[in-house]
């Protein structure tokens, strides 16, 4: 089958490319890009493309799969479908599911069942046997089934993290984790500061994640096994990180999209699905992260969807689990935000987001270029929709934007031969 | 019966962003109900066929015992909610929990909840259900307690003029709050109200219990030590502290934190020779308070607090509920 796309802004932010052109997909592969491409032929589906965007499909970094073992909350087919529609094609899981992916039976099921999905999935395996944070899993025998490491939310202890990172060496696949000391975070549930003083909630200083930080850096200079560095919340977090690349250490980062789109202002409204499990930043902590994903200290943004059902989450702030959907919302909240708002430049935005996440995976990035396979979000920055529960396809709905108006809509998600049409 | 309260706020949850209006709105009212109480049938008609209902998802006797008493006095209906009675551990949420007594046909909802934020979220979810109930918030975790913040408020007003309490009587006046203030959502509502009358207020704690950050918060000097803040103080208001400070290694003990920032009979002498204290109680006493500050009338506005609680809760519940709300 051959597609035309007619005059849609075309990124790739591997060559830099931001231009408005003609597209022609044939048989899974972008075959043409050209000023003017000829619509004189049978068989060709054409789609006006003006005001649109076509550019790689997004790569997530770790999002929350539940399937199985919290399948009310959200299966691998409503995942897949709210990631589709909201432009992405890859996405890297969390080991978080019942029975969590701490051993081969596990991984190679989990396999299985991301076969036939319409996007290209892979697993986070465990660090330690049940995310319990003691102890270690068969690395060596998960190692080649893995994108790599992760225990998700939890650091584990840093004597036990020494040695994981010593026997991870000969073996390639770095390791994720969420820098921060349990004991420093004592019971915080936002980050500490004017604004967590005036709300009255349980304050998390930013020590707590650049304590951890700083002692994960130590290590991972002393071990060079690759650590990615997930969810990074504060400013003195990029400084941090930019002194350690600076030193050439094997490290890769990534905040979240809610940690560039709010702060601890936002969170007068005392939402639950502003509670997360690395708390948002202080409103120059979200500046200091902007910047640090501009300017490539923080390679990459995460969406981290993590579905909570409506029982656990209608409880105070305080008391409700940590994190919050956001698959099918972060592109267009995103783009609104940074792109039209003109903190970022609009291949900025997608490098961040497209092809640093592939890289933080050890993957080729996908391209927007001739000869590619066509592995393509057609966006279209002006479609308004409602983010409610019959236009979110995920499961669950606990987003800080449920119910409100969102500017911006992927139209066509092009993955493996499949298109998700939305 | 109050005839001039123009009230147009929805719904009560803190005193962050109230108006020098609305305060003296809620002054003047407990004003009057304050004579009602003191005459002969002291009841008025005001919520007649009105339901209040009490929820009270952390338990207290005192705050509940207070505006239940105020609504009876104004002929309102009454509910109580306790979680100990209740299903709010078999799967309940806090909406629900609101939604069973709007079903009842509950018209003020006094909510009170150990964690900060809950009566707002209540509150915004009748909003969006347009069921047309006012919140008023009877404490939610370290955030705001709007009326002990008004009674405290009051009992210091009428202290000034006993006919015509008003905001502006307490400008200029040094007020103290002592002790674990990061943990006070009594002291965080009497920073707003104390501030927005232009009272000189003075925070005093333990580093601990008392970050800088306060002193970003409103115009108010935060100290470590206790003495420049009682210096000419024309009021001290004490804050209860919880035992539990001791385990959270907030605290070394009882002991030292009375030794260094417990209110005695000689430490007022820093203050102006008319200086009144405060405690929004219940007292821990020999550890805020000393007792002969405590029991001496000629100091401790204790029970005078007690008392005008039922006054203003009534001028509070009497704004949401009464005829005075724009259509």
């Amino acid at each position: 089958m051959t597609e035309l796309i007619k005059q849609v802004r075309v990124l790739d932010p591997e060559s830099e490319t931001d231009i408005v052109a003609d597209v022609r997909l044939d048989s899974g592969q972008i075959a043409a890009i050209a000023p003017q491409l000829s619509d004189r032929s049978e068989d060709l589906t054409i789609t006006d493309g003006q005001g649109q965007i076509l550019a790689p499909g997004l790569v997530d970094l770790y999002s929350s799969s539940d399937e199985p073992g919290y399948e009310d909350r959200e299966t691998l087919a409503s995942l897949t479908a709210a990631a589709a529609a909201g432009g992405f094609t890859r996405l890297a899981l969390l080991p978080n599911t019942n029975p969590p992916l701490d051993n081969l039976p596990s991984i190679q099921t989990q396999q299985r069942r991301y076969q036939g999905l319409p996007l290209r999935c892979v697993p986070w395996g465990a660090i330690t046997p049940q995310l319990a944070g003691k102890g270690m899993v068969e690395y060596q025998e998960l190692a080649p089934q893995v994108v790599g490491f992760s225990d998700g939310t939890a650091m584990p202890p840093l004597d036990l993290l020494r040695r994981i990172l010593e026997y991870l060496q000969p073996l390639g696949k770095p390791i994720a984790i969420a820098p921060v000391l349990p004991q420093l975070r004592g019971n915080g549930v936002m980050r500490e500061g004017d604004w967590s003083i005036q709300l009255g909630l349980p304050g998390d200083p930013s020590y707590s994640e650049t304590a951890a930080l700083a002692a994960l850096l130590e290590l991972v200079a002393a071990v060079p096994t690759p650590i990615h560095l997930m969810r990074i919340s504060t400013a003195k977090s990029v400084d941090l990180i930019a002194t350690a690349k600076a030193q050439g250490l094997p490290i890769t980062a990534s905040t979240t999209w809610l940690h560039l789109l709010y702060d601890t202002r936002a969170l007068a409204s005392y939402d639950p699905t502003l509670h997360l499990a690395t708390p948002l930043g202080n409103p120059a902590d979200c500046e200091a992260l902007r910047a640090g994903v501009k300017a490539g200290i923080i390679d990459a943004i995460a969406v981290d969807h993590t579905p909570i059902s409506y029982e656990d989450k209608t409880v105070s702030f305080a008391e409700s689990p940590p994190g919050a959907i956001g698959l099918q919302t972060a592109l267009p909240c995103l783009w609104q935000q940074l792109v039209i708002s003109g903190h970022f430049t609009a291949l900025e935005l997608w490098n961040a987001i497209s092809t640093q996440p592939a890289r933080c995976l050890g993957q080729a990035p996908p391209r927007c270029a001739v000869g590619a396979a066509a592995e393509l979000t057609l966006f279209d920055p002006q479609r308004v929709w409602t983010a409610d529960a019959q236009g979110l396809r995920s499961l669950s709905t606990n987003s800080p934007l449920f119910e409100q108006q969102i500017v911006g809509q992927v139209v066509t998600t092009y993955s493996q031969h499949h298109n998700q049409i939305v | 019966m109050p005839a001039t309260l123009v009230w147009t706020r929805r719904h009560v949850l803190g005193l962050a962003d109230f108006t020098a209006s609305e305060y003296d709105a809620i002054l003047q009212t407990a004003a009057s109900f304050r004579a009602v109480l003191a005459g002969r049938t002291k009841k008025v008609p005001a919520l007649q066929g009105q339901v209040v209902a009490n929820l009270f998802f952390e338990p207290s006797t005192r705050t509940r015992s207070s505006f239940e008493l105020a609504a009876k006095r104004l002929s309102a209906d009454i509910l109580n909610f306790a979680p100990g009675t209740s299903s709010l551990t078999k799967g309940e949420t806090i909406l629900d929990t609101a939604k069973t007594y709007l079903a009842m046909g509950a018209n003020i909802m006094v909510i009170r909840h150990q964690q900060a934020g809950v009566p707002q979220a209540i509150a915004t979810e009748l909003d969006r259900i347009q069921s047309g109930v006012r919140v008023l918030n009877a404490g939610d975790g370290q955030h705001e307690h709007p009326s002990q913040g008004l009674l405290d408020l009051f009992t210091l007003c009428t202290t000034l003029d006993e006919e015509t309490p008003r905001l502006k009587l307490l400008a200029g006046k040094k007020v103290a709050i002592v002790g674990d203030i990061l943990h006070s959502r009594v002291a965080r509502s009497n920073v707003w109200s104390l501030t927005a009358a232009g009272a000189e207020v003075h925070l005093a704690g333990p580093p601990t219990l008392l970050p800088q950050g306060f002193a970003r918060l409103a115009p108010v000097q935060v100290h470590w030590e206790l003495e420049p803040a009682l210096r000419d103080a024309d009021f001290v208001m004490a804050l209860r502290l919880q035992r539990e400070r001791m385990a959270q290694h907030l605290l070394p003990t009882v002991r030292e934190y009375h030794r260094v920032y417990g209110i005695t009979r000689d430490r007022l002498q820093l203050c102006r020779p008319t200086v009144k204290v405060l405690h929004p109680g219940p007292v821990n006493r020999g550890v805020e308070l000393s007792s002969e500050v405590m029991d001496d009338p000629a100091v401790s506005l204790v029970s005078q607090q007690v008392t005008s609680g039922v006054a203003v809760r009534m001028a509070i519940l009497y704004a949401l509920g009464g005829d005075n709300q724009p259509a």
